[in-house]
């Protein structure tokens, strides 16, 4: 089985209440790796075999699965399986871990709580996907809520409506908001300092170095020996991914990540209303044993951007700073980064007026 | 005043020029012809373009700005087939261009020009001159994309070489003093450029077949062609980077 083939349903927890904590990952800021492991294991995934096509013509649990992805909060659901749910924790890169699954066999649901800014979007048969995804971040939705919408395909021109893999669908929300954000960006001023804000959590260290240029973007991740993308290396390695004033077209090497943490500085800056050059320095150090997801990547980068930066007047002094908090090299991530190199070794045309 | 008619490859090669480095632009209308200096939003490169009134199939202009939007001009260019002759006609009042290619007309708001302003053009003393053949150019830009973010332009009394040096891997293209159209020089100069806009300037040239260049010791690299069958000219100017700090 494989695409258009995909495994549809409902994330069921055996408890009552509200439960919409396992899944949100905005509201786990504070979490640990166990406290993440936790959540998940709770949520059985019901897996329901159908065609991504049939997103609006699949049948009653099609239908029940869209209507869960609508509301804005999750309804009462008895789920009925073929068998016991497996008992393991599917990791990824992208899509935060998934916990026990079991083919579902049928479905119930209790009432509904519709969004109705969700419901807007869904009932529109005309509004592109797009444009959906952009007015709803506007309007205030998480966008891990976004993405579950999207995913069972409730958005865009009607005939052109589908199922959507969850890991897609993240990156998918994510890099349609970064870039409608992004060219916002660009109609504001400068910054008028160079700024540097931090992040730890889950032992990784994220380091966000603004500079008073106009927009340019890269993230780059350091990854310790025995992490996740360094499982059995002896040296850390180093991947970064880059976009100039005009974006990028290919799909970013390092993966969903780059437009998560694209997202987050897009909302920062249409925030302030400022424009800036960004470069993000991550260091995933060994503690951080298992991906979570790139919610991760999200949420550290809003959380650093909603403290106050430390100003500097200089890159130099700002690089010199950023020595003391990271573990590596402000040479080896110099060697990297094309954006430092460029701020760094880059003249502009002013260089060459004379006074 | 500005109304004026022409071939649509024209205003094409004009705007391909100038969207290598911007997405707004002005348009400086005489009575003369049509004028853009432009930099781009990094300030790395500028273009200063100027368009003969002989290039048009028809002119008539008083001094006049034009804020332009180049994707809304494309648009309307993507309308014409090759020769056909487009028609543009400036609304004062409503502050749009008027344009039309064939049947169509097509109105085009105008771009508020109060926050562009000319930008201003360093004078340089450039060494070295020499004029290159367009498509070797393009050809050592093809085979150093894949290699380097960086390319080293250098002159010397022997010719030309282009270099670019990756982590592992290098281009080098050569062109004997022979294979160049011309070539002043008096000692060998050098300078590193970044790629990529090097590369969306080469690309930008569609008509002119050899290409001008001026080069100083880590200085701007100063291109100049013809544009418009000889009725127009290009300059750019890149700065270049430089890593011994």
């Amino acid at each position: 089985m494989g695409y258009p083939k995909v495994f549809i349903g409902p994330m069921v927890p055996p408890t009552h209440g509200d439960t919409s904590i396992l899944d949100s990952p905005e509201l786990w800021g504070g979490a640990t790796i166990e406290d993440i492991v936790n959540y998940r294991m709770q949520l059985v995934r019901g897996m329901y075999k159908t065609n991504v096509y049939d997103a609006n013509c699949g049948g009653r649990i099609v239908d029940m699965t869209r209507e869960i992805s609508l509301c804005r909060e999750s309804p009462d659901t008895e789920a009925l399986f073929t068998r016991k749910p497996t008992s393991r924790l599917v990791l990824d890169d992208s899509v935060q871990p998934m916990g026990p699954s079991a083919p579902l066999k049928n479905m119930d649901l209790g009432t509904l709580k519709i969004d109705h800014r969700l419901d807007r979007a869904y009932s529109d048969g005309d509004l592109k996907a797009s444009e959906a995804v952009i007015s709803l971040h506007d309007q205030r939705i998480p966008v891990t809520r976004i993405n579950r919408a999207f995913s069972a395909g409730v958005f865009g021109i009607e005939k052109n409506r589908r199922f959507v893999p969850t890991r897609w669908s993240i990156t998918a929300v994510d890099d349609i908001v970064g870039k409608e954000l992004r060219e916002e960006v660009k109609d504001y001023p400068l910054i008028n300092e160079f700024r540097i804000y931090e992040s730890w959590r889950l032992d990784n260290r994220f380091m966000i170095l603004m500079m008073p240029m106009s927009w340019k973007y890269e993230l780059m991740e350091a990854w310790y020996p025995d992490t996740v993308w360094n499982p059995r290396g002896k040296r850390i390695v180093i991947y970064a991914s880059h976009e100039g004033y005009k974006g990028r077209s290919k799909y970013a090497e390092i993966g969903g990540c780059y437009y998560a943490a694209r997202l987050a500085v897009g909302e920062h800056l249409t925030g302030i209303r400022r424009q800036a050059a960004i470069c993000i320095m991550r260091e995933a150090h060994p503690g951080y044993i298992m991906p979570v997801g790139v919610w991760n990547v999200r949420e550290n980068i809003r959380n650093a951007l909603s403290k106050d930066p430390r100003k500097f007047d200089t890159l130099k002094e700002a690089l010199d700073y950023s020595s003391t908090r990271m573990a590596i090299p402000v040479s080896r991530w110099i060697k990297n980064s094309s954006l430092l190199k460029d701020a760094l070794y880059q003249k502009r045309l002013e260089d060459f007026l004379v006074a | 005043m500005f109304n004026a008619k022409a071939k649509s490859e024209v205003l094409k090669e004009l705007i391909d020029v100038v969207s290598t480095l911007v997405d707004e632009v002005k348009f400086n209308v005489t009575k003369n012809g049509i004028g853009v200096k432009a930099v781009d939003p990094a300030h790395v490169a500028m273009v200063d373009l100027s368009l003969e009134k002989s290039a048009f199939e028809e002119f008539k202009g008083d001094d006049s700005e034009l804020g332009i939007d180049i994707n809304k001009m494309r648009e309307v260019l993507k309308l014409a087939r090759a020769g056909e002759i487009i028609s543009m006609d400036l609304d004062e009042d409503k502050n749009r261009l008027v344009m039309s290619v064939g049947n169509i007309v097509r109105t085009m708001s105008l771009v508020d020009t109060a926050g562009m302003s000319d930008p201003k053009v360093p004078s340089l003393d450039l060494p070295a001159k020499l004029a290159v053949r367009t498509d070797e150019l393009r050809q050592g830009i093809r085979a150093s994309e894949s290699v380097s973010d960086h390319i080293a332009l250098i002159s010397s009394p022997d010719g030309f070489e282009m270099i670019s040096e990756g982590d592992t891997d290098s281009v080098n293209l050569k062109l004997p003093k022979d294979l160049l159209e011309e070539l002043s020089c008096k000692e060998t100069v050098r300078a590193l450029f970044p790629l990529d806009y090097f590369s969306s300037m080469i690309k930008a040239v569609s008509s002119a077949e050899s290409i001008t260049m001026h080069l100083g010791n880590d200085y701007p690299v100063r291109l100049e062609f013809k544009i418009a069958d000889g009725k127009g000219e290009v300059k750019y100017l890149l700065a270049p980077r430089i890593e011994s700090e």
